[in-house]
């Protein structure tokens, strides 16, 4: 116990600093907290989606596979199903393309058409594309179908996540 | 094309190259088939929406002609023969109708338009795997016969 005595305006001084701290505190928090928001949140994008398919079946051959995902459209939940070709470009590295036709959006097919070999085929109207995805000119298709992003996980299954604008076609 | 908002604005403007209607043609009745009725509208639905997702951008999936059972034979097959006729005056140059229902058969002939009838697979039971399998299998069927159609113009 000392024996300094603590004087009413000194007493008085602490305690109103004290609640007056807590108080700016209080407020300043929530504030603070709000403002760095955007850097904390996870990244809700980039997210891949295991299709099943081992990196072994994959060859320089498009490959069909189908993933499963699930949709949350509103209230509505629903799984969906997509498709990708998938092949390998001799480097060690993976294309998935979006076989989403660019001209209306049917489903294009690989060597669909017995007379176009090496090419993937629109049955709607006859669009053609290269096996890198781009459209063949004279055909209804105005740009290269389009990727999906491609991985392989630890367990060399393959992965795929968002859909992205081709990129072998431009560079 | 689905039938909603957004892929009805882009039929409208692409009108030119969607020459392809298809019409699931759905019966009702509360008889002793009305569990197979439920069975068949689960099943078309889903064959018509996988065979649009193959031919969106030629193809036009319109809201299921629904019908009592009783009616196929009389009121039910004229309402539908004014359906075609609509649908072919409005420049869809193939009207295909997808059913489950045998008592469409006999009819084709009274119909301008492609009548495809598909038996309808108990589905409730099934294995995710297996039943998605099974339903590829018939949407391929399907696709072929449409392309057929498309190449005889």
């Amino acid at each position: 116990m000392s024996n300094q005595r603590v004087s009413r305006r000194q007493f008085l001084n602490y305690t109103l600093t004290g609640v007056g701290g807590f108080m700016a505190a209080g407020m300043l928090m929530p504030m603070v907290r709000f403002a760095i928001d955007p850097v904390l949140t996870a990244k809700a994008g980039g997210d891949f989606i295991s299709t099943g398919t081992s990196e072994d079946e994959l060859s320089e051959e498009p490959l069909r596979v189908d993933f499963t995902f699930e949709q949350v459209d509103a209230w509505y939940t629903s799984d969906v199903t997509q498709t990708a070709w998938v092949f390998l470009d001799g480097d060690g590295g993976i294309v998935a393309l979006n076989p989403t036709c660019k001209h209306l959006g049917c489903t294009v097919n690989w060597e669909g058409r017995e007379s176009d070999p090496n090419r993937f085929f629109c049955p709607c109207h006859n669009g053609l594309y290269e096996k890198s995805g781009e459209n063949v000119p004279g055909t209804p298709p105005t740009a290269p179908l389009d990727m999906f992003e491609a991985r392989i996980s630890d367990d060399g299954i393959l992965e795929l996540g968002q859909v992205v604008p081709n990129k072998i076609v431009e560079g | 094309m689905l039938w909603n908002a957004k892929e009805i604005g882009l039929f409208i403007k692409e009108k030119a190259y969607i020459d392809t209607v298809v019409v699931p043609l759905l019966p009702i009745s509360f008889t002793d088939t009305t569990k197979q009725e439920a069975e068949q509208a689960e099943f078309i639905t889903l064959l018509t929406n996988l065979l649009e997702r193959q031919f969106k951008g030629r193809m036009l999936l319109i809201p299921p002609y629904t019908y009592m059972s009783s009616e196929v034979q009389g009121s039910g097959l004229e309402r539908l023969q004014n359906w075609c006729e609509e649908l072919k005056n409005q420049g869809f140059k193939h009207v295909v109708c997808l059913t489950s229902d045998p008592g469409w058969k006999e009819h084709e002939t009274d119909l301008d338009a492609n009548l495809i009838w598909m038996p309808s697979i108990p589905l409730e039971h099934m294995d995710e795997k297996y039943k998605r399998k099974i339903v590829d299998d018939q949407v391929n069927q399907l696709v072929k016969l449409i392309v057929q159609n498309w190449q005889m113009g």
